[in-house]
């Protein structure tokens, strides 16, 4: 399945008999569907197919009717882990990590802040620790001025001030966190295109090099036909159709619920 | 020496400003950085107090043992009961919204406040009961009054001292990040619930140690000193000085303390009469005055919004 049998097994998540619904209306309804078992894989569908809905629910942090949600890290060293029965925290620790779609940020925490924030451990983080703020500076400074290099803020002591800075901010505290599945949702809404192309270059790198397994919900198609391995397309609530990009892209079901007639030739 | 220009009066309420600056400092953590309005300060204070004042008086201490080790034990006992009051408290409501965390607070503190009234063999009811005098005798009440304001001006300076290392330290990071986004914070792995349950306890243990050492100052504890004053003298001094700020309690409360204690009840000379009657009213009435201008003109206080942009900065040597 994977390009060289070498490599180390990717993290999956893989979702089991999972329903959700509010009030009554089913949201989300997959059967039996397994993320990451390529280094970029696509999550596409029309607005309300629940690719939302369905990331929030990996990351616990909305609940659902039944299923179960399961965690297998790559390197075998680790143990699995029912996410479902996790507290949000618990999750993002062990690795699943999501940015968000809606704009999330601390008002008060400068750029430099929330970066430490993401990259710091709960060993430096306990109510006596009152003098473990060079360790972290130490610790954890030289990586973050590697991605502040990359991706620059007008003023990284500052804070965020425009959406685009925002959604980059959060994208680098998941990458902080040293996700072994990434979800990405909506990634480069709002990003400048010059951005956007590093943020994706970055992405691309992590998935490869350093194995980690990333999923994309976007709406810009291009990224998700030049980037993903692999697409999974979801329409009311439940994965329909599963398959390499130019396969999704030219099947007749894609092409009647979501692109519609003239994406095909473009 | 000479203290004739100082009362003993004077010398209370500069000690009850000092307190209220250390309920403040505590009040900020838990409010201005994990955003815990708590309204049962006076709770916390008051279990802290009776803890100590029934633990002291109450344990058959023996001769030996002298005056010093019981009264710090006792101070501690009282410091240890709060901590687990705040505990509890804090499971209760560290997970809800503002309103259900007001009301939580302030419902513990009239329950602290019921509970300190009944059984008269162990707190005295309502009449209150005697604890004891301070454990030192350097001449004059006075003197021995001024020394305690010495020690519990110590204290203070040492809550402040771990307040604003607090702001500079990761772990002030993760209570702003859990005071403003907990969502956000919980999904980058912060233990939100679990930061919040520590902070409220080990603050609340400290509002105890506050309580029980103004007992001490009281030598005669009684439910009067649990009203909700206490919690709204802190609450107005942070709000007034600046929540977000780590000096903001202090200038805030000794603003407002200085103002409205001191100038207003002892310094002026105002007539006897006034004094008796209508000052009370008054002050009360500016004292809801200044709030309302404060917050109307600076609604972040006097310091103003935290300052991060300008002092976060690299550590030399990191």
């Amino acid at each position: 399945m994977l390009e060289g049998s070498s490599s180390p097994a990717r993290s999956t998540v893989r979702i089991q008999d999972v329903v959700k619904s509010f009030d009554g209306r089913v949201v989300v309804d997959v059967a039996d569907l397994t993320l990451g078992l390529h280094p970029i894989e696509g999550l596409i569908g029309p607005n309300g197919a629940g690719k939302t809905t369905l990331m929030r629910m990996i990351m616990h942090s909305i609940g659902f009717d039944r299923g179960t949600i399961t965690f297998t890290p790559g390197d075998s060293a680790a143990p699995g882990a029912v996410l479902s029965g996790l507290p949000a925290h618990a999750i993002a620790r062990l690795g699943v990590v999501k940015t968000n779609q809606v704009i999330q940020d601390f008002e008060n925490l400068t750029i430099w802040d929330s970066l430490l924030l993401a990259a710091s451990r709960a060993r430096d983080e306990r109510a006596y620790r009152m003098y473990r703020e060079r360790r972290v500076w130490r610790d954890y400074g030289a990586e973050i001025q590697g991605y502040l290099d990359l991706l620059p803020f007008d003023n990284p002591y500052g804070f965020a001030m425009s959406a685009g800075e925002k959604k980059l901010l959060d994208i680098i505290r998941c990458l902080l966190l040293r996700p072994r599945v990434l979800l990405l949702d909506e990634p480069t809404a709002g990003l400048p295109a010059g951005v956007r192309d590093r943020v994706m270059a970055l992405i691309k790198q992590k998935a490869l090099e350093e194995n980690v397994s990333v999923v994309i919900v976007e709406h810009d198609l291009n990224v998700i036909w030049s980037l993903s391995d692999y697409v999974h397309f979801m329409a009311e609530g439940s994965v329909v159709l599963q398959g390499n990009p130019a396969w999704i892209r030219a099947h007749e079901t894609v092409v009647e619920k979501y692109l519609g007639k003239g994406h095909v030739g473009r | 020496m000479n203290l004739d220009w100082l009362s003993q009066y004077t010398i209370t309420v500069v000690i009850l400003i000092v307190t209220t600056v250390g309920l403040a400092l505590l009040l900020h953590l838990q409010m201005g950085l994990a955003g815990i309005g708590n309204f049962g300060i006076v709770g916390f204070y008051g279990v802290g107090m009776y803890a100590f004042g029934m633990f002291y008086v109450h344990v058959p201490w023996p001769e030996s043992w002298g005056v010093v080790l019981p009264l710090l034990l006792s101070l501690l006992f009282g410091a240890l009961m709060a901590g687990l009051a705040g505990l509890l408290v804090g499971w209760l409501i560290a997970d809800l919204d503002a309103d259900g965390i007001l009301l939580g607070t302030l419902g513990f503190a009239s329950i602290v406040y019921g509970l300190s009234q009944t059984n008269r063999d162990w707190t005295g009811g309502a009449e209150g009961m005697g604890t004891t005098d301070y454990p030192f005798d350097i001449g004059t009440q006075k003197a021995s009054t001024l020394l305690w304001l010495a020690i519990t001006t110590l204290v203070v300076a040492l809550i402040l001292y771990y307040v604003v290392r607090v702001h500079r330290s990761p772990y002030g990071r993760l209570l702003i990040a859990t005071g403003q986004n907990e969502a956000l914070a919980r999904s980058l792995g912060k233990p939100t619930f679990r930061a919040k349950l520590v902070m409220f306890a080990t603050g609340s243990a400290a509002m105890g140690l506050l309580g029980g050492m103004y007992g001490v100052m009281l030598h005669y504890i009684r439910p009067v000193e649990l009203l909700i004053t206490v919690t709204l003298a802190a609450m107005v001094g942070v709000v007034v000085g600046g929540q977000a700020r780590a000096w903001g309690a202090v200038v805030g409360v000794i603003l407002v303390g200085v103002l409205f204690e001191l100038a207003f009840m002892v310094w002026i000379p105002f007539d006897v009469d006034l004094r008796k009657q209508a000052l009370p009213v008054i002050r009360q009435m500016l004292y809801g005055a200044t709030l309302i201008i404060v917050l109307m003109t600076r609604p972040l206080g006097i310091l103003g919004r935290m300052r991060r942009d300008k002092t976060v900065r690299r550590p030399k040597g990191a």
